[in-house]
């Protein structure tokens, strides 16, 4: 290392080059100022605005869907309405919201916890944002526009194929999934390379938070699972329906089940993609609720990284009516039950931790208990349907949709929720009602209760997912009524945390820079953070950065207040190793973004424009990256002409 | 008020300019190449697996590829990588002539394996629509193509920026980065090259 360490007086930026570093990083003011953005905590508050809005569609569709299903022989929708609509609720939540949020959350906490000022790729950051903006309004525009996709939120061929669904909704699905698989395996390297890379000295791998952990993990799965389904997507279902090839035609040699299997060998990581970060959250709220550090760090940190191995080995489960071999079915069985191993190890942590500490019962703290309890009913029915014999009574039946949405809504929402509770006083300032949060949860928590329980019935009674109505004489009617009331609840519930940031974002009480006693980094910065996030980055001394920090903790001196700089740091152990100057904030990656609107949305109606787009794409690529000056303004090479 | 003196730590010393796994570029570069690689086993696999349905492969009466065109194709590709190479070490030396100059080289080879590419697309002796073998082969193909065409216009470019006078000395790492991509490509194509064109006969 070529850092040397002395002892100076305090106050290490004089106000001369604290003003300069302010204007170095102070964001452009106005419309082309947000236009051009590439501040991570900026993308990524416009990320998560859009992915919660998605959400809200998502979850009108979902009522829609309820009040459809309230009582038999209803027609408040028309067939092909409700087609549209749960094929729209099913993509919307896992393409637009599931998926996107959690990355968006990573992307503005990532670089906080380890204590550097912006992503790895900050251009990269807002061409991925963009991108995944431009997919969702496509998808959105074309779903009013009457064509919507229709054919359910995983399009099995063949009747997404070019037979059996003519006209373009499927290929708007299908060109939808490549928006999105391309904004999260942009976010996926970014938050890799972050993590990897731009660390704080001193914050060793054994010493990352283990929310870091946990979507280091699932940038991962991102990057193994993502190119699956956009080679399924855009490279073989759509160009059967636009150009003829035979992917999935078993006619002419193609194979059906080659789309089940690329399908969910994405899907299914799709589903730790969004789970995997919620307990990293969960690990991180529970020490600062429960007020001790975590029982069993590194168990959890292996259950992690062991979840995001499996979840690769689970893909073939959604296929066990499929006619798979024997020993087929042993193994993926096999597999679908170790990964409760790992998921039983986390919940064992968080329990004894609580168990062993003080706990503060605030709003936070109550979304997590509610997810541990609606974990393991999930959980359990997921055991249940791990088991051949048992998945071919109730697949595709409504115990399926239960036991989705207790592992979705408990395991991935209710985290969520209790991340938006604790982290709502870092992105604004301002303390979330405590009162309003505990209707909050008790609505949501009762509701998801009231509403997918009785669906575990429904489903063993024989009601199919996605029915369009049914007969009186089924007996279905009284628990489609009660879980439609259930669902009411969670609308209410929802709209109630709208009102509480609301009124928060009017009128909360002043958060300041940690009102939680919490031990991560980005409590180490005002609230909201200032644009270069740490006016010295850190030197971490610990696990628990802000509870074990001694009395004369380092900070990082020596980096230009008037240059974007981040400091670059070795892999395993944090060790400085370089400067790297980030480039400032630049139109091209929205110029980019549209000219990949153009070639995938145009490419629906022709081949050619897999010629024209990229070729629209090439003058704005090459001015996002031209150098501007023509003057070197480097230090310090790294390695000396020879 | 303590007046107790602050612990720092200095980094000014710290270079500005690296190569290889200290530098944030590389680690992207190689995320790329992940996701892009992949894919391709991916679609390798597809092509596999649709190889299940047939008796024959290619199946029926489709001939077999032809191997002239995409032989040279892959030569000039595994050529390429030795101008990459020295534009990587002269990159490594902030030589900016001998960058320009092998830059160059392996631009020109590189676009030679671009025009190449749709006669190895004809060398495969099938139509994306004749059916599901058709269908893979060209998928495998085109989805390579697009990496060289994408290697062709990042040399390209790099290129430009050093003759420009544009380039400054934090460019040189994406001279070596680029010359990493270009072994990536061509080691690719000599997997792909022995599926797709020798595999019919094999398989």
């Amino acid at each position: 290392m070529s850092s040397t360490e002395a002892r100076v007086p305090a106050g290490l930026l004089n106000p001369a080059e604290r003003e300069l570093m302010e204007r170095t990083w102070r964001p452009r003011r106005g419309l082309w100022g947000w236009l051009i953005a590439t501040d991570h905590k900026s993308i990524a508050t416009r990320y998560i605005i859009t992915a919660f809005v998605f959400f809200l569609l998502g979850g009108i569709e979902a009522f829609m869907i309820r009040l459809q299903l309230a009582r038999p022989e209803n027609h408040l929708l028309d067939p092909d309405q409700y087609n549209q609509i749960f094929t729209m609720h099913g993509t919307t939540m896992m393409f637009l919201f599931g998926v996107p949020i959690q990355l968006a959350v990573a992307l503005y906490l990532v670089p906080l916890m380890v204590g550097t000022r912006n992503v790895a790729f900050p251009r990269l950051n807002a061409l991925g944002y963009w991108t995944y903006v431009i997919g969702g309004l496509f998808l959105y525009v074309s779903f009013f526009l009457n064509t919507g996709p229709d054919a359910g939120w995983f399009a099995y061929v063949p009747l997404a194929g070019p037979q059996f669904s003519a006209g373009k909704r499927v290929d708007v699905w299908a060109q939808m999934v490549t928006f999105t698989e391309i904004a999260a395996l942009t976010a996926a390297v970014e938050i890799i390379v972050t993590v990897l890379k731009q660390r704080a000295p001193g914050m060793s791998l054994n010493r990352i938070p283990i929310y870091v952990w946990a979507v280091l993990v699932t940038s991962f799965l991102v990057l193994f699972a993502m190119p699956s389904v956009a080679l399924a997507s855009t490279a073989m279902l759509a160009m059967d329906r636009l150009v003829g090839t035979h992917f999935f035609n078993p006619a002419e040699g193609g194979d059906p089940l080659l789309w089940q299997h690329l399908f969910w060998f994405f899907g299914h990581p799709e589903v730790y993609i969004m789970f995997i970060p919620a307990t990293g959250y969960v690990s991180d709220i529970i020490p600062v609720f429960a007020r001790r550090k975590m029982v069993g760090h590194t168990a959890l940190v292996l259950s992690l990284v062991a979840t995001g191995f499996v979840s690769f080995g689970l893909w073939v489960h959604h296929m066990f009516t499929t006619g798979l071999p024997q020993l087929g079915q042993s193994f993926f069985t096999g597999a679908s039950l170790m990964i409760a191993i790992p998921s039983g190890v986390q919940i064992f942590c968080w329990i004894a931790t609580l168990w062993a500490g003080r706990p503060r019962f605030d709003t936070p703290l109550l979304f997590v208990i509610g997810f541990i309890v609606l974990f393991v009913c999930g959980g359990i029915t997921g055991v249940m349907i791990a088991s051949v014999p048992f998945d071919q009574q109730a697949h595709d039946t409504y115990f399926i949709v239960a036991h989705l949405h207790y592992v979705q809504m408990g395991a991935f929402v209710f985290p969520l929720f209790a991340a938006f509770y604790y982290w709502f006083p870092k992105l604004t300032g301002r303390l979330l009602s405590e009162r309003m949060g505990k209707w909050n949860f008790w609505l949501f928590f009762i509701g998801v209760n009231v509403t997918f329980f009785p669906q575990h019935f429904l489903g063993l009674m024989g009601m199919t997912r996605r029915v369009y109505t049914y007969l009186p004489e089924t007996g279905w009617g009284p628990l489609n009524l009660l879980s439609t009331i259930g669902a009411v609840m969670i609308a209410v519930s929802v709209v109630l945390f709208i009102a509480n940031v609301v009124r928060s974002l009017a009128a909360g009480l002043p958060a300041g820079a940690d009102p939680w006693g919490a031990h991560t980094l980005e409590w180490d910065t005002a609230s909201p953070p200032p644009p270069y996030n740490f006016a010295h980055i850190p030197v971490v001394d610990g696990l628990y950065p802000l509870w074990e920090r001694s009395p004369d903790a380092a900070v990082v001196t020596g980096m230009a207040a008037g240059k974007r700089q981040v400091l670059v740091t070795s892999v395993m152990d944090a060790e400085p190793e370089s400067i790297y100057e980030h480039p400032g904030p630049s139109i091209w990656p929205l110029i980019v973004a549209l000219t990949i609107g153009v070639t995938f949305i145009f490419g629906i109606f022709t081949p050619w424009a897999f010629l024209v787009g990229p070729a629209l794409m090439f003058a704005p690529l090459v001015l996002w990256f031209w150098p501007r000056r023509k003057e070197p303004r480097e230090r310090g090479f790294a390695e000396e002409p020879a | 008020m303590s007046t107790r003196e602050q612990k720092v730590l200095d980094v000014s010393g710290l270079p500005t300019v690296v190569f290889g796994p200290k530098a944030l570029l590389w680690w992207g570069t190689l995320g790329f190449i992940v996701i892009e690689g992949f894919t391709l086993v991916l679609a390798v696999a597809s092509y596999l697996y649709l190889r299940q349905n047939e008796f024959s492969w290619p199946p029926g009466r489709t001939p077999n590829p032809d191997l002239l065109i995409p032989t040279i194709s892959l030569a000039v590709l595994l050529v390429t990588t030795y101008p990459m190479y020295r534009a990587d070490r002269a990159a490594k030396e902030f030589d900016r002539a001998g960058v320009i100059r092998w830059l160059l080289i392996g631009t020109a080879l590189s676009g030679v394996a671009c025009v190449l590419r749709w006669f190895d697309l004809l060398a495969l002796n099938v139509r994306w629509d004749t059916h599901a073998y058709g269908s893979a082969a060209w998928m495998v193909v085109v989805m390579h193509a697009t990496l060289i065409v994408l290697d062709f216009f990042e040399c390209l470019v790099l290129a430009a920026m050093f003759m420009t006078g544009r380039a400054q000395k934090k460019h040189y790492p994406d001279v070596s980065d680029a010359a990493g991509y270009q072994y990536y490509i061509s080691l690719t194509w000599l997997v792909l090259y022995l599926i797709i064109y020798w595999g019919p006969r094999v398989l």
